[in-house]
């Protein structure tokens, strides 16, 4: 590795030098040295949703009427998140676990058929302890969402293993461990199974402002922010990206901005977008592919 | 594992905006929910029923456990908001517990008489979600009956709203609450949150068994925007204009697709001071629109079994669930 390299630590920081307090090896995240976008591109933003609908509620055990909570996300959101997106002609990369294909198959076929693309957030919200039953659920996955939407899944929202990754033939992962705003690649917690990553801030993820009682955060951690306010947040940081270039990872959930006052906002924000030559909106995958065969995979760490 | 049970409430997709017809041509149904439950706590700063039990029976609530906001709400707020409707020909649901009857039966009474509707809010909006199946369902009774007394009929609705000082704003139900009130004869649910028009919940996947339920949301209620979270639980306190503006905003994008927008509003926070007029800022804006439709929540109750009954428009699709 060469010194003047981007290395941030893709896990809280718990030791140094690129160790833990254990003294095993922490994930190294390095940016693409010397990116580049497309000729004519400025800026790249994906637009990427999380349909886990009740998958999460129902995990941790939330009280009864939090279940159609999550659950508008897949009888509502999706669908007119579905519908706006089509009329601006952007393609979506949703992130879906396996057995979100058994709940909303409907939605997920029709999404595939306009083109969108599907994509894996683990099987059910878990990571298991027992590397064969994760081998096992990243297997289920990967045939519920080809199954599905008739395309092998490439990319992954999850905490799965890198090179369990890589063995089912994935090539990225989005994270959100990463708060960087530029593509780079992250490694596993040996160092090795560099693996393209997308990295995104929570400022561009619609749950930090619009989802009351987040993980259990209660009412003192309410987020009840109005359309308008997060419609300002999010302009000013695509016009700083536009003028310096970077990168835009959104990460949206159909629960939260699949409201209709919230699909209104971000209709707004498209239009501006759109309004600025020079702004690509790729899928993940188009993104991923356009990283890796440009630009060269560091060497793994030892 | 027998369908989605546990997962799913209701059917795999909403209806789209454009099979959605309101009576009479309407272009958007508009309705209003005042949560007439007060704290009933002693030190009126915000404590909570949820480990009250059913044995305390309403004749042993003594006044004194009625604290000055109850009174403000009741007396004060209340009767503000009975005048802002009559101004703005605004028809509203009122979510009553029925200890409000007992404690203020003029009141309650005058709900009926200046042509709003009374749904059911629980005996002292308990947490019913903690309840046993017999204890609920004597509460249940016994909440119908009292409201029935007051008022000279029985409830149709039956709401479960959330409280300030819960981690989670959505309301409680126990696994019982549904079969009971469809039991009991309740015609609707009045809080729930898998859509934004009204829809069925279903208690049972193989009989189709279900309730009509009416969206809730909180953010549009106006508890959780105005001193909230209670006093010395955090720092963001008062927030009109985000209560406003969602409300706005949700309004203008519901009315576009010809759906369904419901405020949700407490008589002792809304009812006080410049907040009124924040309230009546948003009913005349909402007013000049035109086709609004402004139902009580048992009329847009009956007009979508009626329009849209589960026997027709309820699809459950068969479970590919494996394991």
């Amino acid at each position: 590795m060469t010194a003047n390299k981007t290395h941030v630590a893709a896990e809280p920081e718990t030791g140094s030098n690129g160790r833990d307090d254990k003294g095993s090896m922490i994930p190294k995240y390095e940016r693409i040295e010397n990116f580049t976008y497309p000729e004519g591109v400025r800026l790249a933003v994906n637009f990427t949703f999380n349909l886990d609908a009740q998958l999460l509620r129902k995990l941790k055990n939330e009280p009864l009427m939090e279940i159609p909570r999550g659950e508008f996300g897949g009888r509502v959101g999706i669908w007119r998140i579905m519908d706006l997106f089509d009329r601006y002609d952007i393609k979506l990369t949703i992130f879906t676990p396996g057995r979100i294909c058994e709940l909303y198959p409907r939605a997920l076929k029709e999404a595939a058929e306009r083109g969108h693309e599907l994509e894996n957030l683990t099987w059910d919200k878990t990571i298991p302890a027992d590397i064969e039953v994760e081998k096992e659920h990243i297997r289920k996955t990967t045939e519920a969402l080809e199954k599905i939407s008739g395309r092998r899944p490439v990319g992954t929202r999850s905490g799965h293993k890198l090179s369990l990754l890589k063995a089912e033939g994935y090539i990225y992962t989005c994270s959100t461990m990463v708060p960087d705003d530029m593509p780079g690649y992250i490694s596993d917690d040996g160092g090795k199974n560099f693996m393209l990553c997308f990295p995104s801030s929570m400022v561009l993820n619609d749950a930090m402002y619009f989802t009351f009682g987040w993980f259990g955060g209660g009412n003192a951690a309410n987020r009840l922010a109005d359309p308008s306010k997060v419609y300002d947040i999010w302009l000013s940081a695509f016009r700083q990206f536009y003028k310096m270039g970077g990168y835009m990872n959104f990460i949206l959930h159909p629960f939260d901005t699949g409201r209709s006052m919230r699909v209104a906002m971000l209709e707004r924000l498209i239009i501006e977008m759109k309004r600025c030559p020079g702004v690509w909106f790729p899928t993940c995958e188009e993104m991923a592919r356009y990283c890796i065969n440009r630009f060269s995979i560091p060497s793994e760490v030892t | 594992m027998p369908w989605k049970d546990g997962y799913t409430t209701s059917d795999e997709k909403t209806r789209n905006d454009e099979e959605i017809q309101w009576p009479r041509g309407h272009q958007c149904a508009f309705s209003v929910v005042v949560d007439y439950r007060v704290k009933l706590d002693d030190d009126g700063t915000g404590g909570t029923d949820a480990d009250y039990r059913i044995q305390r029976h309403p004749k042993n609530i003594e006044l004194r456990t009625v604290n000055w906001q109850a009174e403000f709400g009741v007396k004060i707020g209340a009767r503000r908001l009975f005048d802002l409707f009559e101004k703005y020909e605004i028809r509203a649901t009122f979510a009553v517990p029925s200890v409000m009857a007992d404690l203020y039966p003029d009141d309650v009474s005058q709900i009926i008489r200046r042509g709003h509707e009374v749904a059911a809010h629980g005996y002292r909006h308990e947490d019913i979600g903690s309840l046993k199946l017999e204890e609920e369902k004597a509460l249940l009774q016994q909440t119908t009956e009292e409201l029935e007394a007051v008022c000279g009929k029985r409830p149709a609705g039956w709401y479960s709203l959330p409280r300030q000082d819960e981690h989670y704003a959505g309301g409680q139900l126990s696994p019982h609450t549904l079969d009971l009130l469809i039991d009991a004869g309740y015609e609707y649910l009045g809080n729930g949150m898998a859509d934004d028009i009204p829809y069925y919940w279903v208690t049972d996947f193989h009989t189709e068994r279900n309730i009509l339920t009416l969206p809730y949301y909180c953010h549009f209620d106006d508890q959780f925007f105005l001193m909230f979270p209670p006093i010395g639980t955090g720092m963001n306190l008062e927030n009109p204009r985000p209560l406003s503006q969602n409300w706005k905003e949700e309004f203008d994008a519901q009315y576009l697709r010809g759906r369904y927008f419901t405020m949700f509003i407490h008589p002792h926070l809304i009812g006080w001071g410049n907040r009124l007029e924040l309230l009546e800022n948003m009913i005349r804006y909402i007013r000049d629109f035109p086709g609004v439709w402004n139902p009580t929540a048992i009329e847009c109750a009956q007009y979508w079994k009626t329009q849209y009954p589960s026997s027709t428009f309820l699809k459950l699709e068969a479970c590919i669930w494996k394991d």
